[in-house]
Order: structure tokens, then C-alpha cells, then sequence
């Protein structure tokens, strides 16, 4: 910037700038502006806990959402007894009357599908993994493998919603809104909570409710970043108009205002200078996040080739770790296609092959740059997949349905677990035989790492204190480090 | 310094409360009731589940009971009193609310209580569910200042503190704000002219009256009930897809522009299909009850969702109607409110009596069930006409049939009686000869049938069956299309394996639920044949049913058949052979039954896509024909030799019952006069089906004959259902009436009475909150003890009783509010106020509110003459689609600048300008939007192609209006988007903006060459472009002005 337009306003109304982003800097500076009269008492960051319920040993978060539910049978929780029974049928005793999905359950034959790719144990922690994995096996000493999640949905919709917001029907904030209205912003010219989505994504369709703030005020939306030239809704001046024209803009905006505030003294006033000033200023902070052009050699060539295409699951990584480093709290990729009811054998290879080497990139980014300490990772789903073949089972040929009672994600630092891995599945890897995780569960733990009681961040909604855990869920205390 | 604005800020929001209420009684309502709710109820109210020490404070009898030798309250003797000593524990342990409890009390609230239970601890009922009063006293402050009863009402209050009410706007300001809160548009400059010339007493009314008969005013009115109904042009949740429910909101828009009375108006909307013989006018309000997201995603379970529609009703009904949160109830009893898990199911239960499902169709058009043409009188007329004829016709067929018997074609017929002939026949299968994969289908041997190896040969009725694996269908190709007016029949032997709740025989369509059944089909039902003939499952289709169930095991010849009448009572089912006695299960069947997407076009045996096929189910000598087969036909097939020997046997001999089954015979397929009506028969009827076929579907509320039994749902789970309950409305308010049906007509009827404590309140709370920007009550949502209570709670009592007097008209109601006193005040004001009272809980000022998303686009139009004014049609997509989460091509033309109203609103990808200028989602019901600002918002403004546009369009137009004189266009541009002249310095503010706007076009002609090219509307070569590019960045810059986007 080279004109200082952001000088304070301490001489206003008596309010300092600094006081004021201190109430407003939710997400993209935005404040309610009922609160511009009414001052609640926010943390340092505008987050409505003054402090943390305790230590925080996360700071933020990058969830890496597999979006389709990645079959846990073949790329985690090895299963021998299925390749030993291939083709048997479901025995009664182990499916116990669950429902199905409505895909699968006409079906008059559940024939067992053993994994056709070969495991291994990775690391000291001798971690095991398929090997459709051979990056994340790199890393396996750094993860915390719970192989025990489960959940109650059984379809996409409802399951990433429930995923997302601890209920499978929509209407609830999602896990970054209740980040930006808990804990607020580290970085006033950046969102607090930024999704990036492939680009071209294929499968179960996303929507931008998944990243929505349900009934918490509309700044706690997810900002999705575009892989195009506005990153942020209309963030570039229209073609023809330069920043210095833009400048003198925000300059005579504010000398109009300035004139109404020297006489009114009306807040209102003073928060239209700082929004205005806010929407400049980003106009350069963003393109600055999103530009990879500064990255070296050597830490593109981490993340693979991918990463050069902008809107890849490798760029996106790498563009994860950017807005990490620049305190956005809560970051969420969102990559389709993981949805294998048929032909899975040859189509989980493919995918494997577009994400495990920039998820492990990042990773070792991360550490490398001393952040993966305080950044919780979160590489996982919404359910798993069936250990029965849906639809036509030939010889190297098989598809899964879906399966809500055991699936497997994994976490890195953040005060996580590193090298260990939690509960354990029967030998069908279709029920849970040890250590259970439900959902629920995992969002109290995760709240636990950012230093929040899950039971404390409540909001009031129509009458009633809503949490993100409902009114469930228990910190698996195992699982931190 | 930011600590002393707090201390100082929150000393005063104190006092405004607490110290008045300290200096007089203690009020329950107002003092006591919050502390109870917040602090107290969660353990000690009426949840019975979660209630500790058996203790309940929110009803006098429990909190004074005796508890051995002691109470928790003692009226008049607060140190007597255990809940005194409990909130005053030194123990942590011990202390009253526990300390993992989120809240404490502080010692205001302390000394609250001690002097509630010292005045004698009086309770209150909650003030919302206390009838409407008769009358209501009008208080007499407000002297000189007040303009009608509302601000006396205001003053009251007024005087018990020490702010004074604000002066008036300017006459330019009071425009453009009721302007705005009554139209959603700015005023034009010559309205602008024409009040502030008008000096006389009536100027101001004169103003009101224009704006609430103008059409601008509609479209506002419906804006803000958009967000009520949760309306959306698609169906959300996953899939998304487009929907047609724009008729209800143009229903919407009518009834504003006529001010129907509000009574009436929610009346048509929750129950217009239930009025005597209802016109589809009546009908088309009833969309609001369906304007929820609908599940379209293959391998839910369909019942979950159902459930959740009916939740979705309930809940819409209970937030914009009565303003009670009575979701809380779903799963339990309310924690706070005296709610009951029975009394939200007897509730819900009068919303579940539709006959719909749970998932709607991915692979057909089909709108929802019920649903409604949509028609004009055109096809009204053409609809008609094909009527007559069929009506005309079917007589005809029918004495034609009749006459046969008597007439001489039958007697020689008789006398020659040729061979059997299989006429019609279109599959025939037999399954005996089979290579591999392939069957021979002896009807059209060039479309042979196909199925897996899987399926295997076995020994059958006659030679080799066909034995199902029930995953593996057998498909016959390129017959059985028909059309629904279109006479078909099948017959086949099976040997079902098991008895199942559901078995697929063999049907043509798009599938199963995927496709809401679209097609035919013939299943076992709890082994009972089936039959049905559907458009859209279940509420757009015909079914017979067997009232007996077959055996499993053994084999039996079934056949159906059915006449192209599309009624249910056109189908028939016989069993070995015999017609047997069928029950309707369904008979309405209105619209095709043959266009679906995806690759399963063949007819399909034995399995079925997504549904359960015929498992380990055998099937023999399958036979389809494109007619009606005769009873005698039948049997033959059954048989093998029963019509054979009829026509052999001698004339003299035939039995009565014998000759009827030859003569049935004949006609059936021998007549030929009988022939050629049925042909004109079934003509008749496809001009019926077309012309239906082409009107829209519009999905509404229809109600079962019988309503479904409705239970408690334990937990809120779909299939847990407990306790069987009656439809009622909640124990806490008034009884449902007598003479009233248990529907929900008598539901709606029970809403209006006059007394009812919540309707009037609420509906006047709403529109109090679209005039002075907050409600009476600022929890309009929330009218329950959690709620806030009302900051005039005589005004609303007032305002309500007088709207409900008066006929409900939104006219009268809304007058009352701009032409008061309240309302003329300005939004400027000084410290003092704002910090004695920061939520104006006075009204001691006007609000300055930020305009809706909407508002701030339709400015940007109307201003720079854009604006497209056609009222209603369908949903439009301007600019801003195209960058949504799912972008859109906009339109082209008109639908760039119509009214916001009209933007197509995805669920999934709501219109992004309009989300960052906080519209909600429209997810659920929402009755009231938080303004925010973000640094998002400026950015749409300067760098939207809409704004962008607009500012170019005004700035040509006030270069051609005010040549050579750019004092008049920059005073003219300030006028048009702030409503008033602007002052000396701000005109040379701008002059030098314009100026350093000039200079930097000069230096950069073709950066000024593009920016006039944004946006579609075109611009005329003439102009100077320099000129042309410095003055749109000004206007736009002035779009951002605060007083072009705020009420002042």
C-alpha cells in the first residue's frame, strides 16, 4: 500500500481501530452491525470465548475431505478373512439386521469382497496401509489413524452434512463456522474459514452448505476461494478501473463519511470507513495467498506435478499451507470422486494416485516449517464402504455400497496422537470391535485440541443452546498426544 | 479506553432495565421470568426427564410445596426461602446454578429474587399465552407530539426515562424511507417534487396511500414473506434440481396488490385445498406447505425423509405463525416452554396427510405428489372438449357393446365361429428354447429376450421355466410401450419361492423410487398380485390388488389386464385362471406414464432396477398383448383349452354363462363397429392425456381420505415410534374448537379467532419489525419464555387487538405505523441516547437500518432508469448467477434488470450478492435477517457488473439530461440515490473526485473503452467516452455513499 489509508480513527468516536477490529474482525472483518451499539465481549480475535476453555495446542485446522467415502478395506484396515472368504455371503451374524441404502438392499446376494492390493507396515509406529498409499506411508510415524469412526447417515447428503455439522439434516453451523464464532480471526485481511474444492470435481455433488453457517449469522460462512481470477466475490476492479483510481474512490468515500462522523459521532459511520478500507485492502491480500508463483522448486516438486494446474488437489494443498501460514483458522478441501459402487478396483487406484503424494506433501511442509506442531490435519470422510460387493461381482471386478458402521481417518499434529492408531473393526472390517468413535466423539476431541470445552460453544437458536456435538459426544482422550 | 466504554455501556444497560424495575415492584414477566428460564428451568422446569431433586420453579404449587418442614419459596419470606439460601451457598459445591452450569447469577439478579419472593413471590402466566385482551388503554403521554396511538404508547415509556424523542426527519428523508419500507424502491425525483411542494396537512398520508396501492409495494411485501415460506425455484438438498413453484409466489404477489386480509391470507396458504369444492385458485396457496427441500438421492430411506417433511410444516407453522420454538419438542418435552413431545406430534400430525413420498424422482419430470395442473383457459377449454368427447364415446362404446348380442354380425359369428387366433399378441415367451443368453420371444422373433446365465432352466409348467436369481432381470426388447390409453394385458404362471413383503414379476419404466415408479408394473405385495399404472408413485397412479395372497411354492397362472381408461377400476386380475376380487389401493392417475431418462427402456421379468426383485421366484409362458383380453381368453391361456372347446361346442348346447363368455369373446376381438369406437375411444383420450401432459405441475397440499395414524416419535427418529396420539393443537393454548374438523382447515380456523394469544401478536411483531427494522419483541421467532419479552407490551397488545378489529388488513396496520410520530423521527442522534439505550428500546430515534440485498439492487436499477417493472412470471437470472458455487448463464435482456424478488433462488447456490448482503439461505423458516457488514459487501457494489452497469447507464443519462453542466449531474445523481440535495462542500468533494477521475481516463483512454463495455445494456457511440467513464465511477462510487445504502 502506498498512500496509509488505514490510519486509526482515535480522534472519532473514541473507538481506536485497533479496539474496533477487536469487536469485528469475524471473518473478513464483518460485524453484526446490532453489535456496533451493543459491544459483546470477544477475545483479542473477535471469537466470542474471551479465552480458550484450556490450552489450545492447535491453533488451526486443514481438513482434507475425501468426498465419497474412500473405501477404508483397501487403503487402511486390512482384512484378511475377506480375501479368504471373496464371494461368500454376508453372514447373517455379522450384518445383524443394519439397514441399508436403498441401492443395495434389494439385493438378493451380499458376496464378500476381499481387497485385491497388497499391505504393509510403514514406520516405527508400523503403521499398516495399502499400497495404493506409498506417499502416506512416508509419513505414517507422524498420523493418528482412528479406525474406529462411525456414524448414523448412510447416504452422501446426509452423511457429509452430519460430517460437517453433527446432524445429518441441513440447518447447523458447520465444524469452521463454529471456529470463526468461537476463536474469531488471526488475520483481518483473510477469511477465518476458506474452502477450496477441486476443480472439475466429479460424483456426489457439492454444495455450499456444506460450508455454511446454518443459523450462526451469515459471516461465519465458509469463503469459498475460486480457482479463477476472483478468488473472492468480485474482488478485482472492473476491467479499466486501476488501483489508483480505486484509491481516490475509497478516499472521497471516506472524506464524505469523515464530514457526517465529525458531526453525528455514529459508529455506523466509522465501521463504513473501516469495511471500505477492509475491501481494499484485501484486494491485494488475497491475489498475495493465492499467487504460487513464489514457491521454490523444491517445494513444488514436493507436492507433485499436479500442483502447477491451479484448482488440483495438489495446489489446493500447497495453497492450504499459504493460508495457514497467514492465520486462516479453518481450511477444507473438498475433493469428489471417492463414491466406487462399481469398478472401484481400477478407479481407487486413480484416485489414490491424484491425492496421496500432495496429502503427504503437506504434511512434511508443514513440519518442515515448524507449523504441523499447532495445525491439526484431518484427512477423512463421511462413512466408509461395504466389505459385500454391490451389484455384479466377477472375478477382479467389484463395486462397495455404502457403510456408516466403521470407517477410517486419520490425524497429524496439532497436539494429535503422532504413530498411534485407535480402535479396531471385526474381521469383516464391518462392525466395530474395539474403541468406537463416533462422530460426535470426534468433534469434542477436536474442539479439545483448539482448547474448547465442546460442551461451553454454544449458541441460541429458536430457544434452544445448540452445540456442535448436540447433545452427545466425549473427548477420546487417546487420541492426543 | 475500551474497558471504560464497556463499564460505561454496560452500567447503562442496566439501568435502563434494573433500575427502574428496583425502584418499583418487581414485575415476574419483565424480572423474574428471564432469571427462571436462563438459570433455573433447565433443571428445575417442565422436561420431567431431566428434572433434578424432583424440584419445579416454573409453576407456584411446586415451588411453594413443603419439603420437609421447608419450601424453595416462602412468599413474602425470603430468608426462609431454600432458593435464597441455595444461590447464595459459599460452598461451591453447593451453590444454586452448579458451577458447570454455563450460567451464574450475578447480584442483581440476586437481589431480583429476594425482593420478588419478599413482595410475596407472585407468579405470572406467561404474557404470550394470555388471550388478546378486548381493549386495550390507550396511555395519554405524548402531548403535541404524538399523530395517533402509537405514539402515545411510545411516549409512555419515553418518560420513564430521561431520553426525549428525536427530531423529525427531513421531509426528503421520511420519503425515502417509507418509500423504501413500503415499496422496496427509491423515490423518483418527481415524487420527491411533488411532496415537498405539497404543503398541505394531508401531504403526508397522501404519500402513504399512493405507495400501499401501488404494485412495488406487492412485490415488497412478498419479498419479505419469501424468506417466511423458505421459498426456493429448486428442491435443495443434494441434487438440487429446478423445481416450478413461481405460481405461489405470483399467488403471493395478488394478494398483496388486492390487500387481502391477513386472516385469509393464511388460511388459503395452510388449508385453501379443504375449502368447499375449492377452485384451483384456492388450491395454488397450499405450495407454501411444500416449499421445504426435497430428497433426491437414490438409497435414502424414504420414511426418514417423509417424517421430515412433516417437521419441516410443523416447524414453518410454528415459527411464522405462532412464534413458538416447538422443534424443541421433537425430541422431548420442551426444556423451557410448557410444550410436550405430544402436544408437537399432535401438531405435526395435521400436516402428514398427504399422500407423498419421501424421495422424489431422479429419472422423471414428475413433480411431487399432490400436485395440480397448472392451467389457462385455453387449454381449460381444450381439456373440456376431449372431456365431452370421451364421456361422448364411452356411452356409445358402451350401448355398442351391448347391442352386439342382439345383432346379426354376432348370430353369423356364431354360426361360422372361426379358429382362435391370438390377436394383439406382442410377447410371447415360453422358455424353452434358450441359447445361453438369449430366449426366443415367438410374438417377434427379431426381438428375442436376453438375461443372465445366472438365471437358470428348469422343469416348469409346460416343458422349461425360467428360475430367478432376483438380481439378474430377463429383458424383452421393443415391446410393451404403451401409452396409458393404451389397452394392455399380460399373463403369466409363477412360482414365487418365499412369501415377501415385495417381489418385482415385471414392470416397464425408470425404476423404482429412482423414478416415483413411473411406467407399469406387476408385483407381489405380501404375495398379493398388483397391478398398477403410475406417473408419479404414489400419488399420480391407479392400483388394483388382490385381496388374497397367493401361495408360494406352487405354481399359478396370473394375468392382468386393463382397458387405457386410467382409472383403477379398468384393471383386472385373475388368478388360475378366474377374475378375482380386487381392492383399489390407489385411483388417480392423471398425466403419462412413458418419458423418463436412462438406459432401461425394455420391458424387464423378474427384477427390477433398485427395487426387490423375484428372488428364487420361477416363471413360465409369459404372454403380453396390446388389448383387453377377453374372460374366456384368460382361461384359454390358463387352461389351454377352454376357449378351444367353446367355439367347438355346438351352438344348441352352449350353457348361458358360455355364450355370454363367446360374445364377450367376439367383441373383444371380432366387431368390427365395436373396433373402430374404441379406436376413436382411445383417440379421444391420448388428445386428453397430451393437452394434460403439457400443463405444468404445480406440487400442493391434498388431503388423504383417511389421515394417517400419527405417534410420538421417540428421540425424533423416524421408526421409533411410540405412543398413537390424535391431531390437537398444544395443551397451553386455547382448545381446538368443537364444531371444527380435525384438518387443517379447522387448524387454520383456530389460528384466526380473535382472541388466540399468539396469531395477531406475532403477525403485528412482524410487520412492526419491517417498519421500524426491530420488532416489539425482538425474538420474533421466539415468543416463549425464552424469548425476549416485548418492549411495549401494551402497544403490541393494542396494535393487535385493533389489526384483528379491523378486518386484519395489512393497509390499515401498516398506515397506523408510517403515519406516526414514532416513525417520522430521525435516525441521527446524539451520544447520550445512544448510550442510555443502544438497543433504542425506546424508539426514542429511528433505526438507521442498512437496505436488504434486494433493496440495494433495485435501487441501482430503478435509479439509472434499468429497471424492468413486469410483475411476477418466472424466476430470472440476472449477472450475479454466474459467479455462484453452480454458475448459471444469465439472461439475456429483461431478466438481467428485474426485481430482485424474481432472482431464481438455488438452495444450493444461493445468489451470492444477495447472501452477502445477508438474505438467508431460505433452509427453513426465517422471520427475521441479522444485518452484517463485511468488507465483501463494498466489493459487490464497485466491482459487480449490475452496479458497474448501472452507473454507467445514469451517468450517460445525466450527461444527455444536464449538458455542459456537471454541478446539475453530480447534484442530480446525489439527489437520485440519497433523496436529497447535497450540501456545498460534499459537491466540491465530488467535483474534485470527478476531477482525478478525468485525469487518470485521460491518461488511460482504453482502460475507460472497457469499463464502459460491462453489461449488456448498450450505450450510445455519441458520448465522449473519457467524459462517459470518469462520471460512471463517481456514481458508482455514490452508490456506496452511506446514505444511498442506509435509512437515515
Amino acid at each position: 500500500m502506498n498512500t496509509p489509508l488505514c490510519t486509526g480513527h482515535e480522534n472519532g468516536i473514541g473507538l481506536s481501530r485497533r479496539d474496533f477490529l477487536n469487536k469485528c474482525a469475524m471473518g473478513f472483518g464483518a460485524i453484526a452491525l446490532s453489535d456496533l451499539f451493543n459491544p459483546v465481549r470477544t477475545s483479542a480475535s473477535g471469537g466470542i470465548l474471551e479465552n480458550t476453555h484450556f490450552a489450545p495446542k492447535a491453533k488451526r485446522v486443514i481438513f482434507l475431505y475425501q468426498s465419497g467415502a474412500p473405501s477404508q478395506m483397501d487403503l487402511f484396515d486390512h482384512k484378511p478373512v475377506l480375501n479368504a472368504r471373496h464371494g461368500e455371503e454376508l453372514p447373517d451374524s455379522v450384518r445383524r439386521g443394519q439397514r441399508l441404502t436403498g441401492m443395495s438392499t434389494h439385493q438378493a446376494s451380499f458376496p464378500l469382497a476381499g481387497s485385491p492390493f497388497a499391505f504393509g507396515q510403514h514406520g516405527e509406529s508400523g503403521a499398516t496401509l495399502s499400497e495404493l498409499l506409498p506417499h502416506t506411508a512416508t509419513i505414517a510415524d507422524e498420523l493418528c489413524f482412528i479406525k474406529s469412526m462411525y456414524t448414523e447417515a448412510i447416504n452422501h447428503g446426509p452423511g457429509v452434512t452430519f460430517m460437517q455439522t453433527g446432524s445429518q439434516f441441513p440447518g447447523r453451523p458447520t465444524i469452521g463456522s463454529w471456529m470463526s464464532y468461537g476463536l474469531g480471526s488471526m488475520n483481518e485481511n483473510l477469511p477465518v474459514y476458506v474452502v477450496l474444492t477441486t476443480k472439475g470435481g466429479k460424483g456426489q455433488p457439492l454444495t455450499s452448505r456444506y460450508w455454511d453457517s446454518g443459523f450462526l449469522p451469515g459471516r461465519h460462512d465458509g469463503v469459498r476461494f475460486r480457482p479463477d481470477r476472483d478468488a473472492v466475490l468480485y474482488l478485482n476492479n472492473p476491467p479499466g478501473v486501476s488501483r489508483e483510481s480505486r484509491r481516490s474512490a475509497i478516499q472521497c468515500l471516506r472524506e464524505l463519511h469523515e464530514r457526517q462522523l465529525a458531526q453525528s459521532k455514529d459508529p455506523q459511520l466509522e465501521n463504513q470507513i473501516l469495511q471500505y478500507e477492509m475491501a481494499f485492502r484485501m484486494q491485494t491480500s488475497v491475489p498475495e495467498v493465492t499467487d504460487l508463483s513464489g514457491e521454490s522448486e523444491a517445494t513444488l516438486n514436493l507436492y507433485g506435478e499436479d500442483v502447477r494446474q491451479p484448482g488440483t488437489y495438489a495446489s489446493n494443498c500447497l495453497l492450504a499451507r499459504r493460508l495457514a501460514e497467514r492465520g486462516v483458522r479453518f481450511i477444507q478441501l473438498f475433493h469428489q470422486g471417492w463414491d466406487f459402487h462399481a469398478n472401484l478396483p481400477e478407479r481407487i487406484q486413480q484416485m489414490c494416485k491424484k491425492t496421496d503424494q500432495a496429502s503427504a506433501a503437506l504434511i512434511k511442509d508443514l513440519k518442515s516449517r515448524g507449523m504441523l506442531e499447532d495445525t491439526l490435519v484431518i484427512w477423512g470422510s463421511e462413512f466408509g464402504r461395504t466389505n459385500y460387493c454391490q451389484g455384479k461381482m466377477t472375478k477382479d471386478n467389484f463395486g462397495r455400497d455404502h457403510h456408516p458402521r466403521c470407517f477410517t481417518i486419520w490425524l497429524a499434529g496439532g497436539g494429535s496422537n503422532a504413530g498411534y492408531t485407535h480402535g479396531q473393526t471385526d474381521d469383516f472390517s464391518y462392525n466395530i470391535a474395539k474403541d468406537p468413535v463416533h462422530i460426535h466423539d470426534f468433534h469434542a476431541t477436536l474442539l479439545h485440541l483448539l482448547g474448547i470445552d465442546h460442551k461451553r460453544l454454544t449458541y441460541r437458536f429458536q430457544g434452544r443452546d445448540y452445540r456442535l456435538t448436540d447433545v452427545h459426544g466425549k473427548v477420546v482422550k487417546p487420541l492426543l498426544a | 479506553m475500551r474497558s471504560f466504554i464497556h463499564k460505561i455501556v454496560a452500567c447503562h444497560c442496566v439501568s435502563i432495565g434494573a433500575a427502574i424495575s428496583l425502584a418499583g415492584e418487581v414485575s415476574f414477566n419483565r424480572d423474574i421470568r428471564p432469571i427462571l428460564s436462563e438459570s433455573c428451568l433447565l433443571c428445575h422446569g417442565p422436561n420431567a426427564q431431566d428434572r433434578e431433586a424432583d424440584l419445579r420453579l416454573d409453576r407456584p404449587e411446586d415451588a411453594y410445596a413443603d419439603r420437609d418442614g421447608a419450601a424453595a419459596i416462602v412468599p413474602g419470606d425470603p430468608d426462609n426461602s431454600l432458593m435464597i439460601w441455595m444461590i447464595n451457598a459459599e460452598d461451591d459445591e453447593d451453590r444454586m446454578p452448579p458451577s458447570k452450569h454455563a450460567r451464574s447469577l450475578n447480584q442483581a439478579e440476586k437481589d431480583l429474587l429476594y425482593q420478588w419472593i419478599e413482595e410475596g413471590a407472585r407468579y405470572e402466566g406467561h404474557w404470550a399465552f394470555t388471550p388478546l385482551p378486548e381493549m386495550v388503554a390507550v396511555p395519554e403521554h405524548g402531548g403535541q407530539w404524538a399523530k395517533n396511538e402509537i405514539d402515545h404508547f411510545i411516549a409512555a415509556r419515553m418518560a420513564e426515562t430521561d431520553l426525549k424523542p428525536s427530531p423529525e426527519s427531513s421531509r426528503e428523508k421520511w420519503l425515502r424511507r417509507v418509500s423504501f419500507d413500503l415499496t422496496g424502491l427509491p423515490p423518483t425525483l418527481d415524487e420527491m417534487d411533488r411532496f415537498l411542494s405539497d404543503e398541505s396537512d394531508a401531504a403526508y398520508e397522501k404519500v402513504v396511500d399512493r405507495l400501499l396501492s401501488s404494485a412495488a409495494y406487492a412485490e415488497r411485501m412478498t419479498s419479505e414473506w419469501l424468506d417466511v415460506a423458505r421459498y426456493s425455484d429448486s428442491y435443495g438438498y443434494q441434487r438440487d434440481h429446478d423445481r416450478y413453484v413461481w405460481p405461489w409466489r405470483d399467488w403471493v404477489i395478488d394478494a398483496f396488490r388486492e390487500n387481502m386480509s391477513y386472516d385469509e391470507f393464511i388460511t388459503l396458504q395452510l388449508a385453501g385445498d379443504l375449502l368447499t369444492d375449492p377452485r384451483p385458485i384456492d388450491v395454488i396457496p397450499t405450495a407454501f406447505n411444500r416449499l421445504h427441500a426435497h430428497k433426491m438421492e437414490g438409497g435414502i430411506v424414504l420414511e426418514e425423509y417423509r417424517v421430515e417433511y412433516v417437521a419441516d410444516r410443523t416447524q414453518t407453522f410454528s415459527t411464522a405463525f405462532l412464534g413458538l420454538t416447538m422443534e424443541c419438542a421433537r425430541c422431548h418435552d420442551h426444556k423451557y416452554d410448557p410444550i410436550s413431545a405430544k402436544d408437537y406430534y399432535a401438531l405435526s400430525s395435521f400436516f402428514a396427510n398427504i399422500d407423498e413420498a419421501g424421495l422424489i424422482s431422479f429419472f422423471t419430470e414428475g413433480v411431487p405428489t399432490p400436485a395440480m395442473p397448472i392451467s389457462h383457459p385455453e387449454a381449460d377449454e381444450a381439456l373440456a372438449a376431449a372431456q365431452e368427447e370421451i364421456t361422448g364415446l364411452e356411452g356409445k362404446l358402451e350401448q355398442a357393446e351391448r347391442g352386439v348380442g342382439e345383432s346379426k354380425e354376432f348370430e353369423l359369428w356364431m354360426a361360422s365361429r372361426p379358429d382362435m387366433t391370438w390377436p394383439g399378441l406382442v410377447a410371447s415367451l415360453s422358455f424353452d428354447d434358450r441359447e445361453g443368453e438369449t430366449l426366443v420371444n415367438s410374438a417377434a422373433p427379431d426381438h428375442p429376450a436376453t438375461t443372465s446365465e445366472l438365471n437358470l432352466s428348469v422343469p416348469g409348467v409346460a416343458n422349461a421355466a425360467i428360475a430367478f436369481t432376483g438380481d439378474d432381470p430377463l429383458e424383452v426388447p421393443e415391446v410393451g410401450h404403451f401409452t396409458r390409453e393404451q389397452p394392455f394385458s399380460a399373463a403369466l404362471w409363477i412360482r414365487p419361492r418365499q412369501m415377501a413383503e415385495r417381489e418385482n414379476l415385471f414392470s416397464r419404466g425408470g425404476g423404482a423410487d429412482d423414478a416415483a415408479s413411473l411406467g407399469y408394473e406387476f408385483l407381489l405385495l405380501d404375495g398379493k398380485p398388483t397391478a398398477s399404472v403410475i406417473h408419479y408413485w404414489p400419488g399420480n397412479a391407479i392400483r388394483a390388488q388382490a385381496k388374497e395372497p397367493i401361495e408360494p411354492g406352487q405354481w399359478h397362472h396370473l394375468a392382468v389386464t386393463y382397458d387405457g381408461s386410467s382409472r383403477a377400476d379398468g384393471i383386472r386380475i385373475y388368478v388360475d385362471g378366474r377374475s378375482i376380487e380386487t381392492t383399489i389401493i390407489k385411483d388417480n392417475l392423471t398425466r403419462q406414464i412413458t418419458e423418463w431418462s436412462g438406459d432401461r427402456t425394455n420391458l424387464v421379468l423378474g427384477q427390477r432396477y433398485r427395487d426387490r426383485g423375484f428372488v428364487g421366484g420361477q416363471m413360465d409362458e409369459f404372454r403380453m398383448f396390446d388389448r383387453e383380453l377377453a374372460v374366456a381368453e384368460v382361461k384359454e391361456l390358463y387352461d389351454g383349452s377352454h376357449l378351444q372347446r367353446l367355439l367347438q361346442k355346438e351352438v344348441d348346447l352352449l350353457e348361458e354363462r358360455e355364450r355370454t363368455e363367446l360374445l364377450e369373446y367376439f367383441v373383444a376381438t371380432g366387431h368390427e363397429p365395436v373396433a373402430v369406437l374404441r379406436r376413436e375411444l382411445q383417440t379421444a383420450r391420448a388428445k386428453w392425456n397430451r393437452q394434460m401432459d403439457e400443463l405444468p405441475d404445480l406440487t400442493i397440499m391434498r388431503e388423504l381420505p383417511e389421515p394417517r395414524p400419527a405417534y410420538v416419535l421417540e428421540r425424533a427418529a423416524y421408526n421409533a415410534r411410540g405412543e398413537e396420539i390424535a391431531a390437537d393443537t398444544p395443551q397451553i393454548l386455547p382448545t381446538f374448537p368443537q364444531d371444527q374438523p380435525r384438518n387443517r382447515l379447522g387448524l387454520a380456523k383456530w389460528l384466526i379467532s380473535p382472541d388466540h394469544p399468539l396469531t395477531a401478536r406475532v403477525a403485528v411483531n412482524r410487520y412492526w419489525q419491517i417498519i421500524f427494522g426491530q420488532g416489539l419483541v425482538r425474538t420474533p421467532e421466539d415468543f416463549g419464555l425464552r424469548g425476549e419479552p416485548p418492549t411495549h407490551p401494551a402497544l403490541l397488545d393494542w396494535l393487535a387487538r385493533d389489526f384483528v378489529d379491523n378486518g386484519w388488513y395489512l393497509h390499515h396496520l401498516l398506515k397506523q405505523m408510517v403515519c406516526s410520530a414514532t416513525y417520522r423521527q430521525s435516525s441521527w442522534t446524539d451520544e447520550k441516547t445512544r448510550k442510555i439505550d443502544p438497543k433504542n428500546e425506546t424508539y426514542s430515534r429511528s433505526n438507521p437500518d442498512r437496505l436488504s440485498g434486494e433493496m440495494i439492487r433495485d435501487n441501482a436499477l430503478a435509479v439509472s432508469g434499468l429497471l424492468v417493472r413486469t410483475l411476477g412470471g418466472p424466476p430470472v437470472k440476472p449477472y450475479e448467477l454466474t459467479v455462484g458455487f453452480i454458475p448459471v448463464e444469465p439472461d439475456e435482456g429483461d431478466g438481467l434488470f428485474r426485481r430482485s424478488l424474481y432472482t431464481l433462488w438455488k438452495r444450493n447456490s444461493p445468489a451470492p450478492a444477495m447472501v452477502t448482503f445477508d438474505a438467508p439461505k431460505r433452509d427453513v423458516c426465517t422471520v427475521k435477517r441479522e444485518t452484517t457488514a463485511s468488507p465483501l459487501q463494498p466489493l459487490i457494489i464497485l466491482n459487480g457488473p449490475q452496479f458497474v452497469e448501472a452507473s454507467r447507464v445514469l451517468a450517460e443519462k445525466l450527461i444527455r439530461e444536464h449538458p455542459e453542466d456537471e454541478e446539475a449531474q453530480i447534484e442530480t445523481a446525489f439527489r437520485l440515490l440519497t433523496s436529497r440535495l447535497p450540501e456545498k462542500e460534499e459537491v466540491s468533494l465530488l467535483g474534485n473526485f470527478l476531477d482525478r477521475q478525468f485525469s487518470e481516463f485521460r491518461s488511460n483512454p482504453a482502460g475507460a473503452e472497457r469499463l464502459l463495455e460491462v453489461g449488456q445494456a448498450p450505450f450510445s457511440g455519441d458520448v465522449d467516452p473519457i467524459d462517459l467513464a470518469a462520471k460512471t465511477v463517481v456514481i458508482n462510487t455514490l452508490m456506496n455513499f452511506n446514505e444511498s445504502i442506509f435509512q437515515r
